[in-house]
């Protein structure tokens, strides 16, 4: 019996140590915190609850989007639920893909951010052949095919070139006989630093200068060949190595000032320029870049291969305005200023040494299209002031008739009709007639040199260009065009023409 | 030195200028307060197209849908829809232009605006004056630059982007939307 009692005792003390011990060894807990973690539980339930029934409401996922290149917005997700609200958060623009046509407008791009766009134009038809006493002559020139690629680095980081093939290329062979020119005519970077102030990096830049210069797509202008005044005062296309900053002064009026290699008083090519990147030495004797005849057409300087005569910077700035007060109205005033266009070594054909002689060209021009109306109007005054006439080389090279005097300058006015012409294989026609006259005196008075002087008033123009234009679209253009020149020298220009052209631009 | 004395006026500029997104000149946020100054919510309605879609829209608006999709809100304010924000994207001459359109019940737009330009050129169309002209167009008017929208030389195909742009988000809201 004792031993019975003993084994029960020893039993009770052992439950004993066994429930009481882990009780002693935790903490006891309150029926406060119980309540809490059942709450707490309670809680945690109701929320996977909920979870699970968003998760079984929920349309089936779409697929994952493609990344998106900088830029170009990505792929949508797939549509909300429309009756779940949400609240105003910030979040980026959801992304939408694009169905890539970023060749051309057309073919997919093999890289993001890679774009290409193109644009050209041919021309064929009659003209005078000054050089053949006026002869009438059947012409065609492949004037210019130009590939634009372009680059997306980042949404703020943008290369953009123009790779031009000019008049059929180059080919010197017999079979061939292209005696054109393939060149860069566009590369720079731009930083897109906000809409005030924007860095383009050094690279080969268009000059600033007038709107021509900038916008000579075949599609922007309705003649055959782009308006004389932007064929010798400015010299289109005027590409240099420039960098330049650019941006917004206030809405409707921006700026952009750039920096450039100058002009250069050196109307050679490029071969017959010497290794020290002076002009040939005396008595070689060279041509002149700056003109009474040709105006500024061979000034530019070169673009590669370290190959300028000059170490002069020169200068442009530009504002382009398109005021609210005059809806339809579009213009710019453009300056452009160099200390210098001697070339290193000039020299005049007595061998005397030809010193500094500034250039300053001023522009401005406007285009109006009357609201409502398909008539349009453009205009444009050019100015180009020499600072010592004495220095240039056409005042100096023996030749009497191409003398320059204190300026040059030109001026042109534009009317046009934009008339629709309805819709037809695929696209909506309109056709632009055009008469536009334009005069230029590139022999102005205060000649100053040791040549003769003896202008033959070939560099004192009247011209009257008219034609229309045809657009298939906004990307293709079919031209007319009719020119007649009258200038002062003895049996006139004779450099008339009546051509046909076909331009295209296309991204 | 003479690099210093060029350089200087830049490096204040770039110093002191607007830390703000390159060219951005709205976020969409920004711009759908503006359209729906009443709205207290914006409800994401994205929309992938289906090939009937693409092939309405194309003929409606003449225009090709380059997109899979469209990214919509709906306008709502006290409970009821407002109208639509709609943000697209089109190619200026060379560089994406990101823009919204805002678009009353009925389909007529109530506000263009242009939420980041990375063009070089051609930022005339950024301004009011120009994108106020497409106020209360609907899918029946042309929307067509020279027509009932006036063209900026010099900007001629950011604004006549932008505008097919619009005349294709009306057709979307005719064949997708209403």
């Amino acid at each position: 019996m004792a031993r019975l009692r003993r084994c029960k005792l020893i039993a009770i003390g052992l439950l004993g140590v066994l429930t009481i011990a882990p009780a002693t060894l935790a903490r006891a807990v309150t029926p406060e915190e119980i309540n809490q973690k059942l709450q707490a539980l309670e809680d945690e339930i109701k929320n996977l609850k909920q979870q699970l029934e968003a998760v079984k409401a929920a349309p089936a996922p779409a697929p994952p989007p493609v990344p998106a290149a900088p830029g170009t917005p990505a792929a949508p997700p797939a549509p909300a639920d429309s009756t779940q609200a949400t609240q105003l958060t910030p979040q980026s623009p959801a992304p939408t893909t694009t169905a890539n046509r970023d060749i051309f407008g057309l073919l997919p791009s093999p890289l993001e951010g890679l774009r290409i766009g193109m644009y050209g134009e041919f021309k064929f038809g009659k003209a005078q052949n000054p050089d053949a006493n006026g002869q009438w002559q059947l012409a065609a020139d492949v004037t210019r095919v130009v590939l634009m690629p372009s680059y997306q680095f980042t949404d703020s980081i943008f290369l953009y070139s123009e790779i031009e093939v000019e008049h059929g290329g180059i080919a010197g062979d017999e079979d061939d006989k292209s005696n054109g020119a393939v060149e860069v005519e566009q590369a720079w970077v731009d930083f897109k630093i906000n809409p005030y102030f924007n860095i383009r990096s050094p690279g080969i830049d268009l000059i600033p200068v007038g709107y021509t210069n900038l916008y000579h797509e075949p599609t922007l202008f309705y003649s055959v060949n782009r308006p004389t005044l932007a064929n010798g005062l400015v010299p289109t296309t005027w590409f240099q190595p420039a960098m330049s900053v650019y941006g917004k002064v206030v809405e409707n009026l921006n700026y952009q000032v750039q920096v450039s290699a100058s002009l250069e008083d050196f109307g050679n090519g490029i071969q017959e320029t010497p290794d020290n990147n002076r002009v040939p030495p005396f008595p070689q004797g060279y041509a002149p870049g700056i003109s009474g005849k040709e105006a500024l057409v061979f000034a530019k300087a070169p673009n590669g291969d370290f190959r300028q005569l000059s170490n002069v910077l020169a200068t442009a700035a530009r504002l382009s305005y398109t005021p609210p007060f005059i809806p339809g109205l579009a213009g710019s005033t453009s300056l452009y200023y160099t200390p210098n266009t001697t070339p290193r070594g000039a020299y005049s054909d007595t061998g005397l040494p030809l010193h500094h002689s500034s250039l300053t060209m001023v522009d401005t021009e406007f285009r109006y299209r009357v609201p409502e109306t398909g008539f349009e109007f453009r205009a444009e005054y050019v100015g180009i002031f020499f600072g010592n006439n004495r220095n240039l080389r056409a005042n100096n090279d023996s030749d009497p008739t191409n003398n320059v005097g204190r300026a040059m300058y030109g001026m042109s006015g534009e009317i046009a009709y934009h008339q629709p012409l309805g819709r037809a294989l695929g696209t909506e026609w309109e056709l632009v007639p055009f008469y536009r006259y334009t005069y230029q005196n590139l022999q102005t008075g205060g000649y100053r040199g040791s040549d003769l002087n003896g202008p033959t008033g070939s560099g004192q123009q009247q011209i009257q260009t008219m034609g229309f234009a045809v657009f298939p679209g906004k990307k293709l253009v079919l031209k007319l065009t009719y020119e007649n020149v009258i200038d002062r020298q003895s049996g006139g220009c004779k450099c008339d023409y009546v051509l046909g052209g076909v331009g295209f631009y296309f991204n | 030195m003479d690099w210093v004395r060029l350089a200087a006026p830049a490096a204040v500029v770039l110093v002191t200028a607007p830390a703000a997104y390159a060219n951005r000149y709205l976020t969409v946020e920004e711009a759908q307060r503006l359209a729906f100054p009443e709205a207290t919510q914006f409800v994401e309605a994205h929309i992938v197209f289906r090939p009937a879609d693409v092939a309405a829209i194309e003929r409606l608006s003449g225009q090709r849908v380059r997109t899979r999709g469209q990214q919509v809100w709906k306008a709502m304010g006290a409970g009821r829809l407002l109208g639509f924000f709609v943000v697209d994207y089109v190619i200026g001459k060379h560089a994406v232009i990101d823009y919204s359109v805002a678009l009353e019940l009925d389909g007529r737009v109530k506000a263009v605006e242009v939420l980041e330009y990375r063009e070089a050129y051609g930022s005339e169309i950024t301004s009011h004056s120009w994108l106020h002209q497409f106020d209360g167009k609907t899918s029946r008017d042309p929307v067509t630059i020279d027509k009932d929208v006036r063209n900026i030389s010099g900007a001629t195909l950011s604004s006549q982007h932008v505008t097919e742009g619009v005349k294709r988000i009306l057709a979307f809201y005719e064949t997708c939307l209403r």
